[in-house]
């Protein structure tokens, strides 16, 4: 069962193709990362999960139901541009909100109190939303996005422009709803948020998949032929080496690059037999340098 | 369904509650009770003191002359604040040579008016003529004055001459007649003045005007509406809760009942304050029927055609120019409304009946003439316009669709056709 899935999803703006038979399968309860850089097409592809736009070709599933209108009363999307009723109260606006996703007017206002509750602006429920700080307004957007307690969670660039407690707040909601076997999507760019965070991710860039898979998965395939060490004495034979590349003076250590289709235990090898080795350690490669190893060049150049 | 009510019910309240709508509901009503009561309090006012006015006048009949002093006598007594100061202009003997003079002291400013009486004006052939140089706007009330004391003069001397009694003449010229409106009941009847004539001829324009501001003037809040959702970014998260359609609608049927709310309290504002001044206006059941029936067509038609340039709209002021068009057809009924009361089956009237947007204002003018208006002909209003209301909702949820998610684009005719095509 998929909380969402994509068959050969197209979109396209006048010329410029933003979404490229785009295929994705989001399994149900688990926290999927949504990457690429900016302009490779996430929004529009959440736009159209969303059935906000329409795509072009293809077909979306949302929890596994066809009609994406049923489907979207247990869907929360909180955008990138955010924004909120300026002169309703915060109570109101969650209340609302949550009678557009079909909630009952007793449901919604018990959703919408103990939302509140949970973001800390239980005080301020009477307040308008204008008379509230920057902060709350971030808070009380969380609020909106789940007051219907969603299966599913879809969230575009949630952490950008949140001051760090809010970040904090975010992840720790995220967390409790895979706890409770809810689903969450949401797209980034910045790299260490989806590490922190994510079972799944895929990277897409230019309307098209780069890697998806698990986030070990994706690093065992994209091996890091760094190799941190830190010997005894003298190490400037190790530059000499056959299997190295590469070296590089990182305080105490040295950061090695192999040589291509050299094997690191060579390299230990040849490294006992002159010295002293206090630590040798094959250097996991982080989200980051993969996404940049995958779309770094291509990047460049992006509109 | 209950999506779409749910967004009519916000929308009605927040609309009620903001501080625009009041002023926009008490507004009108201020202005008019307004004009009411200082036009009478104007009429009451006697006028304050003038400057004494200098008149020559040139009579070749002595009779006349005295009959002409005698006026202006009376009534600078009877206004002494306000005088007519009377001088005689003659010297010469040539009559051209006399009134040639008058016009120079005229010209040089020694006189403010100069009155000249033909020869055989008492025979009732000759004329009377007043001249004047660059009269003042304060002094066009006195050359008012002058003309009717010049009238009676010539008059009560015509009568003398004649033989004639004044008085005879006046009784015999007396005819009293009254317009009485009888009650559904004996004993009812009541005497119609002026005014309620006048209020009666008000009738239709009322009922046009009251079409006019719940269409237009509510189509005001829906585009503020649009606008603040699109700026604030709001619209994002609605649309990901409920589809372009169901907001439309929802927007569409909120304000509606805004419009109808502010056409009810000020069509039963109006209605209680003709009753309560003795004008019983007659407003049938059908009547009723037929705005309510033109009204909701009207506003959907309007709005629909407002949420489709609003939606590729960033500010109100952009939707300015796009709505042009469409505001023009409502003000050629506004401006033309005389025309049509006077004449409701006339070609204009006819012709503006089948023009869409201005259809209901149109019809309601006409209906409430009570002129007798084909039957075939409402009801053919009433289905072009039922299609053309189709037609603008098919045109505005596409539009509606793509153009709610652009931003910053200055939005042009093109821009809209762009819309209409996407899929």
């Amino acid at each position: 069962m998929y909380a969402i899935e994509l068959e050969s999803v197209c979109k396209s703006f006048a010329a410029v193709r933003a979404v490229d038979e785009l295929s994705v399968r989001v399994p149900t309860g688990c926290v999927y990362g949504f990457l690429g850089p900016n302009g490779a097409g996430k929004t529009t592809t959440l736009r159209m999960i969303m059935d906000i736009i329409r795509p072009d070709a293809g077909v979306i599933r949302l929890l596994g139901d066809g009609d994406s209108a049923r489907a979207r009363n247990r869907v929360g999307y909180m955008p990138e541009e955010r924004g909120l009723y300026r002169k309703m109260t915060a109570a109101n606006v969650l209340a609302y909100f949550g009678a557009l996703k079909g909630l009952s007017k007793d449901q919604s206002r018990r959703c919408a109190g103990r939302w509140l509750e949970r973001v800390a602006l239980a005080e301020h429920a009477g307040k308008k939303v204008e008379e509230l700080s920057r902060g709350m307004h971030q808070k009380l957007q969380f609020a909106v996005t789940v007051v219907n307690d969603p299966q599913l969670v879809i969230l575009d660039e949630p952490f950008s422009g949140l001051d760090p407690v809010n970040q904090d707040l975010l992840r720790d909601i995220i967390e409790q709803m895979r706890a409770e076997g809810k689903t969450v999507l949401f797209s980034t760019h910045v790299m260490h948020e989806a590490e922190q965070l994510c079972d799944f991710i895929i990277l897409i860039n230019r309307g098209k998949v780069v890697v998806d898979g698990t986030l070990d998965a994706i690093r065992a395939g994209h091996e890091s032929h760094t190799i941190s060490i830190e010997l005894e004495g003298d190490s400037s034979f190790v530059q000499t080496l056959p299997a190295v590349r590469q070296v590089k003076q990182q305080a105490h250590r040295l950061d090695v690059r192999l040589a291509d289709g050299a094997d690191p235990q060579d390299l230990l090898k040849a490294l006992v037999a002159r010295a002293r080795v206090r630590a040798f350690e094959i250097k996991q490669p982080s989200l980051h340098e993969i996404f940049v190893r995958l779309v770094g060049a291509d990047h460049a150049e992006d509109p | 369904m209950q999506k779409i009510l749910k967004v009519a019910q916000r929308e009605y309240v927040e609309t009620v509650k903001t501080k625009t709508f009041l002023i926009s509901l008490l507004f009108l009503p201020i202005i008019i009770g307004g004009v009411i009561v200082v036009s009478s309090w104007i009429s009451r006012d006697e006028g304050g003191p003038r400057n004494p006015l200098d008149v020559g006048v040139t009579c070749p009949a002595p009779q006349l002359y005295e009959k002409v002093q005698a006026a202006f006598r009376e009534h600078n007594e009877a206004h002494a604040a306000s005088p007519l100061v009377l001088a005689e202009v003659k010297s010469a003997d040539d009559p051209q040579a006399i009134e040639e003079q008058g016009k120079r002291r005229l010209r040089e400013g020694t006189l403010d008016a100069y009155v000249v009486l033909d020869d055989d004006v008492l025979a009732g052939s000759g004329g009377v003529r007043i001249y004047t140089h660059k009269p003042k706007p304060a002094q066009m009330e006195a050359i008012w004055t002058i003309e009717s004391l010049l009238r009676k003069a010539v008059v009560d001397t015509r009568c003398e001459a004649r033989g004639l009694d004044r008085e005879l003449l006046a009784r015999i010229r007396n005819v009293s007649i009254q317009q009485v409106e009888l009650g559904s009941e004996a004993g009812q009847e009541q005497v119609q003045g002026q005014g309620q004539r006048v209020a009666r001829m008000m009738v239709p324009f009322a009922f046009m005007y009251l079409i006019f501001i719940g269409i237009a003037g509510t189509g005001q809040h829906l585009l503020s509406s649009i606008i603040e959702e699109k700026n604030s970014r709001i619209i994002e998260v609605l649309l990901s809760a409920i589809s372009p359609i169901q907001l439309m609608a929802g927007k569409i049927v909120g304000l509606a009942g805004i419009g109808l709310t502010v056409t009810t309290l000020w069509g039963a504002g109006a209605y209680v304050a003709a009753r309560s001044r003795g004008i019983d206006i007659a407003i049938t059941p059908d009547l009723v029927v037929f705005f309510l029936v033109y009204y909701i067509l009207g506003f959907t038609l309007f709005s629909a055609i407002l949420a489709g340039v609003g939606s590729v709209c960033n500010t109100v002021k952009e939707t300015q120019s796009l709505m042009m068009p469409v505001m023009l057809l409502f003000i050629i009924p506004l401006i033309s409304w005389f025309k049509l009361a006077q004449d409701p089956n006339g070609t204009l009237a006819h012709a503006l009946s089948f023009l869409p947007p201005a259809t209901p204002m149109v019809m309601m003018l006409r209906l409430s003439t009570g002129a007798g208006i084909a039957m075939t002909e409402t009801i053919g209003t009433i289905v072009l316009l039922a299609v053309s209301v189709l037609a603008a909702v098919w045109a505005a949820a596409k539009i509606f669709r793509t153009g709610v998610l652009m931003y910053g684009k200055r939005p042009g005719l093109r821009e809209v056709m762009r819309c209409l095509k996407a899929r």
